[in-house]
């Protein structure tokens, strides 16, 4: 705390004092406010329920108000935090604390760039180390420590970095340490290929806390799953960019020494006695992505391939879920928008992922457009994950209405991306549409429809998960400032997994949202009464299971 | 030109120094070294209390629970296991016994705090470094009972039951063995009763096994949930006795029953200094 109270009066100092010379001198205070405030409204029957906020809090908030100011070469930045009872790290438990959750100081001298702090960077796209925020998840995982980066030349940069991961207001123990070097080369004077190569190497060094935890637990595994684990673990990554006319693709090929992880579906066996569950296991891992693009005219093309094996790497091998990632695996489907195209998503799997993705785009004329994807997910066994196909067309009728429709076709594994045993591979069919009319350049309203149709679950006898889904939303903008939103989500044909009554009836329920949008110059405030089934919730690729919600979200944003 | 060597030479020793490859490794000592039988009190090491989060809708719990196995077999008379069916896993079957949720088992999931996934666990009621509250996942809970376990206890627990079978009653005689002075403000003793070995529904990664078979599972507590104010001086050479009544539900098989009993600080620490368990049926 000395620490922050430190910081603080030197931000506050550097801000204050110099005002007015700063302003002489050209410094600029800038910043950002974002909270969120909840209000819990128990509803036991769509399982909004037995967590601390439905049973006794009622209410919850989370805030973060982000400072940056730059002046004679520097540029320095806090952000304070706070959270209230929020669900936002725990969707079902509840978070209070309040702090400086992020500063840095920034500076060049010449050729010589350093940054002291809380650092957001990433190697090539992310494989070997990303530090990145998604407030929606709570995951912050900036790198508390300093980097330095050194020009070479006009076109090569290397950067080195050291520090440990944040973890909330805290750090984690193990160190972190990492080389970047990055470069351009022009293939010809004539600017028609390049080459964009750079290679980076990192290091995580486990802390004693993290490594003797991990060796009590590896005492009590049976004799053929000990291992010795190492301290140290290295990822190194090699990628490129080619860019040539059309063309642009990048290539990366990364790989990790062997290092302690947790499979959340290992076995133990004892005896004649099969445990599946969590289980560290110690292997060498590689990722290979590309991505190739081409966009002659007219056209949009990009295809996507990855294979993953034994690539997860955090701060300690006890962390689970979206916690203590060191790197971030690009994810391998479309990330939609719509509330049912939605619904279904592919998390990123760290340790075993075949997957490639087609996504094609055409559009003939301003009026008309095309678009189609298509996800291909296996497991390294050549077990079904996910598939996805994705269309989308979308006519404009001049500048008066927008119309935009299509279909989606998904096989999604519930089993192994939300740990439901036994359940079979969820298919859904979604045909969508929204349609934008425009009265005048500041009133306008949008309808959109979509409807889910769902695969049976034959041995349980009735539709798959939550079954068949209708939704409808009506969307209205009066003026600048004002837009209404009302929405349905309704359980029109349930299935096996949907709320029941009394007399053990499955029941067709409704999830309606009304939200009111208030918007002038940087400020927005959004009031929202939310009925939501449950769901995975991903943002950026990382995904987690959300319970549903009940009760009115409040929300306001503004930058300055 | 010279500068641009000089430059790849520090870069290259940079990155020599920082990425060696050589290590010590740790050191594994698998195999169990706890006592299995009971022993008498002044002979009583220090003892570690496991409070597991479970609920038969959870599908990772029953990895959880055979992880406690485990543990037990390795740490023996040291391990002290309760486990609670509260939270969003626990929402019973129609089938299932109406009492392994219950309401001292939600009091104490909200003192203890909400885990971020199952399995999970509290132990001795500590928070961790670098953990985010008190629950910690199954793969850290060996390194945790070993931390514990270092020293010598601060309380020995001595616990004598004494069961009626025609009325149900039990009688409990908890003593409290002060081997050094404790100087906590708020000292408390909490007195819980498990049972084993109750055939009940769980959702297993098989499906629901309807004949699973839950162990350690919070019964009840004879003390409030949130234990005894224990206001005695606690100095090294002093005993501290409690005595408690309570009759033993018909559904509850006696013959299964144990009887737990921690002391620990109260307040916002919650730490567990000693636990001890018996049978209630010798």
């Amino acid at each position: 705390m000395k620490c922050y109270a430190y910081i603080i009066i030197l931000l506050g100092s550097l801000c204050t004092s110099y005002t007015l010379s700063a302003q002489e001198q050209g410094g600029r205070l800038s910043g950002s406010l974002e909270t969120n405030a909840n209000f819990f409204i128990r509803d036991s029957l769509i399982g909004a329920a037995n967590t601390p906020q439905y049973d006794r809090q009622l209410f919850g908030s989370e805030g973060w108000l982000n400072l940056n100011y730059s002046n004679w070469g520097f540029d320095i930045g806090l952000r304070y935090d706070f959270f209230n009872n929020s669900n936002l790290l725990n969707p079902t438990g509840s978070y209070t604390d309040q702090g400086i959750g992020m500063w840095y100081v920034r500076k060049s001298i010449k050729k010589l760039g350093f940054e002291a702090g809380y650092i957001y960077d990433q190697v090539g796209s992310g494989i070997i180390f990303r530090s990145f925020e998604q407030r929606p998840l709570l995951i912050d995982n900036a790198l508390y420590g300093l980097k330095l980066d050194y020009q070479l030349s006009d076109n090569w940069n290397i950067k080195g970095f050291t520090g440990r991961q944040k973890q909330q207001f805290d750090t984690y123990a193990s160190v972190i340490r990492g080389l970047n070097l990055e470069g351009y080369v022009q293939g010809d004077s004539l600017g028609t290929w390049s080459i964009a190569p750079g290679f980076g190497v990192v290091a995580r060094t486990l802390d004693d806390g993290s490594m003797n935890n991990l060796v009590a637990t590896l005492n009590t595994y049976p004799t053929e799953d000990l291992f010795i684990p190492n301290y140290n673990s290295y990822a190194f990554t090699l990628y490129n960019t080619l860019s040539a006319g059309i063309f642009s693709w990048y290539v990366e090929g990364a790989y990790k020494t062997e290092d302690a992880m947790n499979d959340p579906f290992g076995e133990i066996q004892r005896g004649d006695n099969i445990t599946i569950g969590d289980k560290f296991i110690n292997e060498a891992g590689t990722v290979l992505y590309s991505s190739l693009s081409i966009a002659p005219p007219k056209w949009g093309i990009t295809l996507e391939a990855k294979r993953t094996e034994n690539f997860s790497f955090r701060t300690r091998p006890q962390s689970q879920l979206n916690r203590g990632l060191v790197n971030f695996l690009p994810p391998m489907a479309r990330i939609n928008t719509y509330r049912l195209t939605a619904r279904y998503n592919a998390a990123t799997q760290d340790l075993a992922e075949l997957a490639y993705q087609v996504d094609v785009s055409y559009a003939p004329n301003r009026k008309v457009s095309f678009n189609a994807n298509y996800s291909h997910i296996d497991d390294l066994d050549g077990v079904k994950l996910y598939r996805e196909v994705f269309t989308e067309v979308q006519y404009k009728h001049k500048k008066l209405w927008k119309l935009t429709s299509g279909v989606q076709v998904q096989n999604y594994n519930q089993e192994r991306y939300e740990f439901k045993p036994q359940v079979p591979i969820v298919e859904t069919v979604i045909p969508y549409f929204d349609f934008l009319y425009k009265l005048d350049r500041n009133h306008n309203f949008r309808f959109e429809a979509q409807y889910m149709l769902t695969g049976d679950d034959e041995k349980a006898g009735a539709k798959q998960d939550y079954g068949d889904w209708a939704f409808a939303l009506l969307e209205v903008s009066l003026g600048r400032s004002w837009t209404l939103v009302a929405s349905d989500m309704f359980n029109i044909d349930p299935g096996k997994n949907s709320p029941v009554d009394d007399s053990g009836k499955k029941q067709s329920l409704h999830y309606p949202r009304f939200d009111v949008y208030y918007t002038t110059g940087p400020t927005r405030l959004a009031l929202s009464y939310v009925k939501q089934v449950e769901g995975v919730v991903c943002t950026g690729g990382i995904c987690r299971l959300e319970p549903a919600f009940s009760g009115v979200k409040f929300s306001a944003n503004t930058s300055f | 030109m010279l500068k641009k060597y000089l430059s790849f030479t520090v870069l290259a020793l940079f990155v020599l120094l920082s990425f060696s490859c050589d290590e010590v490794a740790p050191v594994l000592n698998p195999g169990g070294n706890g006592p299995n039988e009971d022993v008498p009190v002044e002979d009583q090491m220090r003892q570690v209390l496991i409070e597991e989060f479970t609920g038969v809708r959870c599908v990772n719990c029953p990895a959880g629970s055979e992880a406690i196995e485990v543990l037990l077999n390795t740490y023996g008379q040291q391990l002290v296991a309760v486990s609670i069916h509260a939270g969003f896993f626990a929402v019973p079957y129609p089938e299932s016994d109406g009492e392994l949720e219950n309401a001292v088992g939600s009091s104490l999931l909200s003192l203890l705090g909400e885990p971020l996934g199952y399995p999970t666990a509290v132990v001795n009621r500590k928070r961790f470094d670098g953990e985010e509250n008190r629950q910690i996942g199954q793969s850290s809970w060996p390194g945790y009972i070993a931390q514990e376990l270092v020293g010598d206890p601060a309380v020995k627990i001595d616990i004598i039951p004494t069961y009626n079978e025609v009325t149900r009653e039990l009688a409990l005689d908890v003593d409290l063995y002060v081997e050094e002075d404790v100087t906590a403000d708020d000292l408390r003793l909490t007195v819980f009763i498990t049972e084993s070995n109750i055939k009940d529904p769980q959702l297993t990664p098989a499906g629901t096994d309807y004949e699973y078979t839950h162990k350690h599972a919070l019964r009840g507590a004879v003390t409030a949930f949130d234990g005894s104010t224990l206001s005695e001086t606690f100095t090294a050479g002093a005993v501290v006795s409690r005595s408690y009544t309570t009759t033993l539900p018909s559904l509850w098989n006696a013959n299964e029953c144990h009887i737990v009993a921690f002391v620990h600080q109260g307040g916002s620490t919650l730490d567990v200094i000693q636990a001890h368990q018996v049978d209630v049926v010798e």
